[in-house]
C-alpha cells in the first residue's frame, strides 16, 4: 500500500506523525523557553555578582597613574567572557579580549544589563559603577554562549525524541499494515471470484469493525443467488409452460394429418384447438403480467367493487354452469374501493377462474364483496374443491407455479398477477382453507375508502 | 412393440398416444410419476417416453429409482427443460436419450426404435433371421427379397421374436411385449399369430420350444 492520502493506511500514518510532531514541536517549545528564562536569570546574576566584586575591589586598589592593564587569560573559556574597569573614564583594567572603548554600544553609561553589538558579535553587558562614580565596570558575556548551553540542554532532551519519529513511523506504519491485512484479503478474494461464485466470503481472523462489512457482504450475495435461482426457475418454467402447449398442437396436428380415421383425426383437430387456445391464454396472462411488472401505478379512481364483482361473474357463470358448478355472489348494495376498474376485473377474472378451474364438477364457488369495520373492503372467494397444501400456498403468487397433477392447464401465472394487481391497489392478501366450504379461501382486503368521492360504474370487466 | 408413456400434460399425452400409436407402438399412458415407477419395474417394456415435471414423483426420480432397482429398460427423456445441466443430469441419472419438445413424432418414434435396437444388441435398422428382413420404421417385411404383407399384431409378434434372436420368448413374455392396457387378449392368441406367421414366412424360422416357449434363430438349423 501507498502513503497516498485516500489510503487508510497513509491517512492514519500521516495522522499520528502529525499529532507526535506537534506534541514534540511543543515540548521543545516550552523546553526553551523555561530553560532560556533560567539561563538568563541565572546568567545574568554571575554577571551582575562579578560587576559588583570588580568594583568593590578596583575601588580599592586602583591608584592614580595605573596603566591600564590586560588580565591573563586562565582558562580556555575565558574569552567567551569580558570585562572593563574604567577609572575617571580611562580604562584601567581588562580582560584580554575587551575592547579599549567601554561596552556600551557607543552611548554614555547607563547601569544595568543591556545587549550591544562589538565587532559583529553580540555582547550581554551589565555595567555598574562604584559609589564615587569614579569607577565604571563592564562585565561581559558572549550571547552565543548562552543559545548554546540552551541548545546543549534542548538536544539531550530532543534527541531521542527525533530519532523516535521515524521509529514511530515505522512502527506505525506497520501495525496499521497489519491492522488492514483482513481488509487485503476480503479484497484479494473478491478480486479473483467468479461472478457465479456466490457462497459467503470466510475471513480468518477479521477485526470486530470489519464484521459488518462481512456480513452485509455475505447477505448480498444470498440475495444475489436467490435472485439469480429465481431467475433460472423462472427461465425453465417459462420454457416448460412454454413449449407444452406448442408440443401438444404439434403432436395433435401430426396426429390427424396421419389419421385416417374420421372420428379420431377429428378428435385431434380438436384437441389442436384446444391446445391454441391454451398457448392464446398462457400469452394473454404473459403479457398482462409483463404490462403489470413495468407500468407505472395506475391512476386509481373510487369505484364500486359490488358492481364490479357481479359483472365479472356474469362472464364466468356460463363456464362455471357447464361443469355444473354453483357460483353464488354476496355483495353489499355498495362497496366503495380506490382502484383502476380493467386491473381489478382482471383480479377478480382470475380468483374466479382459479376457483371454477381447480374444483371438481357439482363444486360451488362463493365470491362476497362486504365492507368491515373501519371501511375496509373484503373480497372473498371461497370454493369446495380439494384445496391445496399449506406447502403450495407459499408458492402461490411465484410464476409459472402449479400444482402438479391437477390435469389442468393453467398458464401458472394467474396468481403473479393476482398479487401484483392486489399491491398496486394496497390490497392484502390472505390464502387459506376455506372452513365453510372445504377448499380454498382467498381473501384481499382493500384499505379504507376516503370518504368524499364519488363512485364511478365499472367501464370494463 | 409396447412402450410406457409418462406425460401429465392431458392434451400432449393424448397426442402422443395417439401419434405413436399410428406408428405402429403399444402405447401405455401414465400420468404421474409413481405409476411410470411403479409400472416401469413390473412391465417388460420395450421403452419408455419420460416427461420430467410429473406429478407425485419427479421424471428424474423415478429414472434414478429404476435404475437403482437394475432395470435396463430405454428410457427417452422427454421434456421442455433444455438447460445443458438438466440434459447432463437426466443423462447420467441413466436416461439413454433426452429429446427437448415439441418433437416431431416421427423422429420421436425413430429414437425409440433406435434405443429398442440398440437395447437388443442389434448395430442395424433392419433385422434379419435366415430369409426373412424385417424393417422396424417402415413396418415391413421381405422374404427372399418379396414383400409379405403382415397384420399389426403379427408384425409385432415376428418383431419381438427377431429382435430376441436365439433366445426363448414365453407366451407370457410375448403377450405382454404385444398388448397395451384395455385390449382383450384371448387365451391362444399367441398360438394363431405364431400359426399365420409360419403360414406365411415357413415353418422353420419360428421354432417352438416345448413347455417353454418361441424362439426365431438368425441361420437356418436344418438347412
Amino acid at each position: 500500500m501507498t502513503l497516498l492520502p485516500r489510503s487508510l493506511q497513509g491517512r492514519l500514518l500521516i495522522l499520528v506523525l502529525c499529532v507526535v510532531t506537534g506534541v514534540w514541536a511543543a515540548t521543545a517549545a516550552m523546553t526553551w523557553r523555561d530553560v532560556r528564562h533560567e539561563l538568563d536569570e541565572l546568567l545574568d546574576s554571575h554577571l551582575a555578582q562579578a560587576a559588583a566584586l570588580l568594583v568593590v575591589q578596583q575601588a580599592g586598589e586602583v591608584g592614580d597613574g595605573h596603566e591600564a592593564a590586560d588580565v591573563p587569560t586562565l582558562h580556555r573559556y575565558a574569552p567567551k567572557v569580558a570585562f572593563q574597569v574604567f577609572h575617571e573614564e580611562r580604562l584601567a583594567l581588562r580582560s584580554p579580549n575587551a575592547p579599549d572603548l567601554p561596552m556600551a554600544g557607543g552611548k554614555s553609561f547607563s547601569p544595568g544589563f543591556a545587549t550591544v553589538k562589538i565587532e559583529g558579535i553580540a555582547w550581554r553587558v551589565f555595567a555598574a559603577q562604584g559609589a564615587e562614580r569614579d569607577v565604571q565596570v563592564y562585565v561581559s558575556e558572549r550571547v552565543d554562549s548562552r543559545a548554546s548551553i540552551l541548545w546543549a540542554v534542548l538536544r539531550s532532551t530532543l534527541w531521542p525524541m527525533l530519532l523516535a519519529l521515524p521509529l514511530l513511523a515505522l512502527v506505525s506504519w506497520w501495525a496499521v499494515y497489519r491492522g488492514v491485512a483482513p481488509l487485503r484479503k476480503l479484497g484479494g478474494s473478491l478480486a479473483k471470484r467468479q461472478p457465479q461464485a456466490l457462497q459467503p466470503v470466510v475471513v480468518a481472523g477479521a477485526p470486530s469493525e470489519m464484521v459488518p462489512l462481512v456480513d452485509a457482504l455475505n447477505g448480498l450475495f444470498d440475495r444475489i443467488a436467490r435472485m439469480i435461482e429465481s431467475e433460472r426457475r423462472f427461465t425453465a418454467d417459462a420454457a416448460h409452460e412454454l413449449r407444452t402447449p406448442i408440443a401438444a398442437i404439434r403432436t395433435q396436428a401430426q396426429v390427424a394429418l396421419g389419421e385416417s380415421d374420421d372420428a379420431l383425426r377429428r378428435h385431434a383437430l380438436e384437441s389442436t384447438l384446444q391446445g391454441c387456445d391454451r398457448a392464446t391464454r398462457l400469452v394473454e396472462q404473459l403479457l398482462t403480467l409483463s404490462r403489470l411488472e413495468a407500468g407505472a401505478a395506475p391512476a386509481l379512481v373510487s369505484l364500486d367493487l359490488a358492481a364490479l364483482v357481479r359483472q365479472v361473474i356474469a362472464e364466468a357463470a356460463p363456464q362455471a354452469m357447464r361443469c355444473q358448478q354453483t357460483i353464488e355472489v354476496e355483495a353489499a348494495a355498495h362497496c366503495l374501493v380506490q382502484g383502476d376498474p380493467i386491473l381489478l376485473a382482471v383480479l377478480v377474472r382470475n380468483l374466479v377462474d382459479n376457483a371454477t378451474r381447480y374444483s371438481p364438477q357439482g363444486a360451488t364457488v362463493r365470491i362476497s364483496v362486504a365492507e368491515r369495520e373501519g371501511r375496509v373492503v373484503l373480497l372473498r372467494i371461497e370454493d369446495s374443491g380439494s384445496g391445496m397444501k399449506s406447502g403450495d400456498i407459499e408458492h402461490l403468487g411465484e410464476r409459472f407455479f402449479r400444482v402438479l397433477g391437477t390435469g389442468q392447464g393453467g398458464s401458472g401465472l394467474g396468481w403473479s398477477i393476482v398479487r401484483r394487481i392486489a399491491a398496486l391497489h394496497q390490497a392484502s392478501i390472505q390464502v387459506r382453507k376455506s372452513t365453510g366450504l372445504g377448499g380454498l379461501t382467498a381473501e384481499i382486503e382493500f384499505p379504507a375508502q376516503l370518504i368524499g368521492q364519488y363512485p364511478v360504474s365499472p367501464q370494463h370487466a | 412393440m409396447r412402450i410406457l408413456l409418462a406425460e401429465d400434460d392431458p392434451l400432449l399425452g393424448d397426442g402422443l398416444r395417439a401419434g405413436l400409436r399410428q406408428l405402429g407402438f403399444q402405447v401405455d399412458w401414465v400420468r404421474d410419476g409413481q405409476a411410470a415407477e411403479r409400472e416401469l419395474r413390473a412391465e417388460p417394456y420395450a421403452a419408455a417416453v419420460l416427461d420430467l415435471g410429473l406429478p407425485m414423483m419427479d421424471g428424474m426420480e423415478v429414472l434414478a429409482s429404476i435404475r437403482r432397482a437394475g432395470s435396463a429398460t430405454p428410457i427417452l427423456v422427454l421434456t421442455a427443460r433444455d438447460a445443458v445441466p438438466d440434459r447432463i443430469r437426466g443423462l447420467d441419472l441413466g436416461a439413454d436419450d433426452y429429446v427437448v419438445k415439441p418433437v416431431d413424432l416421427n423422429e420421436l418414434a425413430a429414437r425409440l426404435r433406435a434405443l429398442v435396437r440398440r437395447a437388443h444388441g442389434q448395430p442395424q435398422e433392419r433385422l434379419t433371421a435366415q430369409d426373412v428382413v424385417l424393417d422396424p420404421a417402415a413396418r415391413s417385411v421381405l422374404r427372399d427379397g418379396v414383400p409379405v404383407t403382415l397384420p399389426a399384431r403379427e408384425f409385432d409378434l415376428l418383431h419381438a421374436l427377431m429382435l430376441n434372436t436365439g433366445r426363448v420368448l414365453s407366451r407370457d413374455q410375448l403377450e405382454q411385449r404385444l398388448y397395451s392396457w384395455g385390449q382383450e387378449v384371448e387365451s391362444n392368441a399367441v398360438e394363431v399369430h405364431i400359426h399365420h406367421l409360419r403360414r406365411k414366412l415357413g415353418t422353420a424360422l419360428i421354432q417352438t420350444v416345448r413347455g417353454v416357449g418361441y424362439m426365431v434363430q438368425r441361420e437356418n438349423p436344418s438347412p
